[in-house]
């Protein structure tokens, strides 16, 4: 016969109840074998569902097809002629975009556009922004907690499509807390996130395009640093100094490096 | 772009994939999942404006859910698929019932039984509240909007679905030389 109490185990189990019913769910099931049992059971059904079941992704071509459904959709619902242009070049990354621009303008305008280029707003800093300071707003700062490399790493091989390098440097100061998807550049970046005294600090990671990174640059209060190794971007975001904040992004570089097959 | 459009991509795109996978769930082929996805979403488009608030994941795969049985009963009327079982007491015996098709029925019980294929043979309403619950990660309210059910029987079709899925899995896997994960 079913333990009466099944179904607030599941809830427990599923994050579904407050502290205190926690903490009463947790007190029956140290005196219940048979609930101790189902919460067993089912975080090895959890894990195993998460392993094994397809996490698949749009394919591209579907992706494309449904674009352009939504331009014909826009279409017909606002008639604004110069729509279309600026559809291509939202779609396309930032580098992509500014390499388009360089063959289309004038050469004076060029050399504007090279010049200017890191004061620009950059698509990708302001994503960047913006993905940081909703991981401090929400409650997505973490989607898998762990301070062991071991755990987050292989996580993200199921959820991003990138495998950016993944360490604890707790006895340097940056605590490793966790990681976390968000979607970037239109990819699902990997965001390792570490603690370091009382800043977060977010490390993005998406696949590298043809392009070197953007400088390092501050908007809105908060330190963006960008890197490249192997084929990926990574770029950390804090409010921590400029000092703290390198002082990660140098371990990290140099972690890559010792990775590097050569 | 338009503002509107913009705000869209930024807002409702990042959860496509999300859509797709459970459209590959509810939908009987890989190409009747990419219609249903694509529906979906022109009519999340057409529907934005009324979204309100962040939900915006559970907003969208709702609308991947009423397409799908809006694609259903256009199927029915042209009499080629029938309505799924809407009855959960007939669920309930029904849960895992193996070998109801011919195609399972050749397949030797000890093998080609993966996780994926039992949790393809749950009934539909089950299927559902598991995999929006273990996979795109809703909470149960979420789930009650998407399949339009109270959050009991939400509770009540994911108890169902993994004791279900439990006795056989494990069983399964306890019965070879593979460590559970």
């Amino acid at each position: 016969m079913l333990c009466p109490e099944s179904l607030r185990v599941q809830a427990y189990f599923d994050g579904q109840v407050d502290a205190v019913t926690a903490a009463d769910i947790e007190g029956h099931m140290a005196r219940c074998a048979e609930c101790r049992a189902l919460h067993q059971a089912l975080e090895q059904l959890r894990t195993a569902m998460r392993q094994e079941l397809p996490y698949a992704q749009t394919p591209p071509a579907l992706r494309a097809q449904i674009m352009r459904a939504l331009d014909k959709e826009s279409a017909t619902d606002t008639p604004q002629s110069q729509r279309r242009g600026r559809t291509t070049w939202r779609t396309r990354s930032f580098w992509v975009g500014a390499t388009s621009g360089l063959g289309a303008a004038a050469i004076a305008a060029t050399l504007a556009v090279l010049l200017f280029a890191p004061l620009l707003r950059t698509p990708v800093v302001d994503e960047l922004v913006g993905a940081h300071v909703n991981s401090l707003l929400s409650t997505h700062l973490i989607d898998v907690v762990s301070t062991d490399r071991h755990t987050v790493k292989p996580w993200f091989a199921g959820h991003t499509d990138v495998s950016p390098v993944v360490a604890d440097f707790d006895p340097q100061g940056y605590k490793l807390v966790g990681g976390r998807v968000d979607y970037l550049q239109h990819q699902r970046a990997a965001v390792v996130v570490y603690q370091h005294g009382q800043h977060v600090i977010n490390v993005f990671s998406w696949a590298a395009t043809q392009r070197s990174p953007p400088n390092n640059v501050t908007r809105n209060g908060y330190h963006l640093a960008f890197w490249k190794a192997g084929d990926l971007e990574y770029c950390a975001v804090s409010d921590t100094g400029w000092d703290e904040l390198l002082g990660l992004v140098h371990l990290l570089q140099g972690l890559s490096a010792r990775d590097a097959p050569e | 772009m338009d503002d509107r459009r913009r705000r869209f991509e930024v807002q409702v795109l990042p959860h496509l994939d999300a859509a797709y996978r459970f459209a590959r769930w509810l939908a009987h082929s890989p190409d009747d999942a990419d219609d249903l996805v694509q529906e979906a979403i022109l009519r999340a488009y057409r529907g934005f404006d009324a979204l309100r608030g962040s939900d915006v994941k559970a907003w969208l795969l709702t609308i991947v859910k009423n397409c799908h049985l809006t694609a259903l009963k256009q199927q029915r009327r042209r009499g080629s698929v029938p309505l799924p079982d809407e009855h959960d007491a007939q669920d309930e015996q029904a849960l895992i019932a193996t070998g109801p098709d011919p195609e399972s029925a050749t397949i030797s019980q000890d093998q080609e039984r993966t996780l994926e294929r039992l949790v393809s043979a749950l009934p539909d309403p089950y299927r559902e509240a598991l995999i929006l619950r273990e996979i795109e990660d809703l909470d149960y309210r979420e789930i009650a909007a998407v399949t339009n059910v109270p959050l009991g029987t939400v509770m009540s079709r994911l108890a169902r679905a993994r004791a279900a899925l439990k006795k056989q899995w494990l069983q399964q896997v306890e019965g070879e030389p593979r460590a559970v994960p």
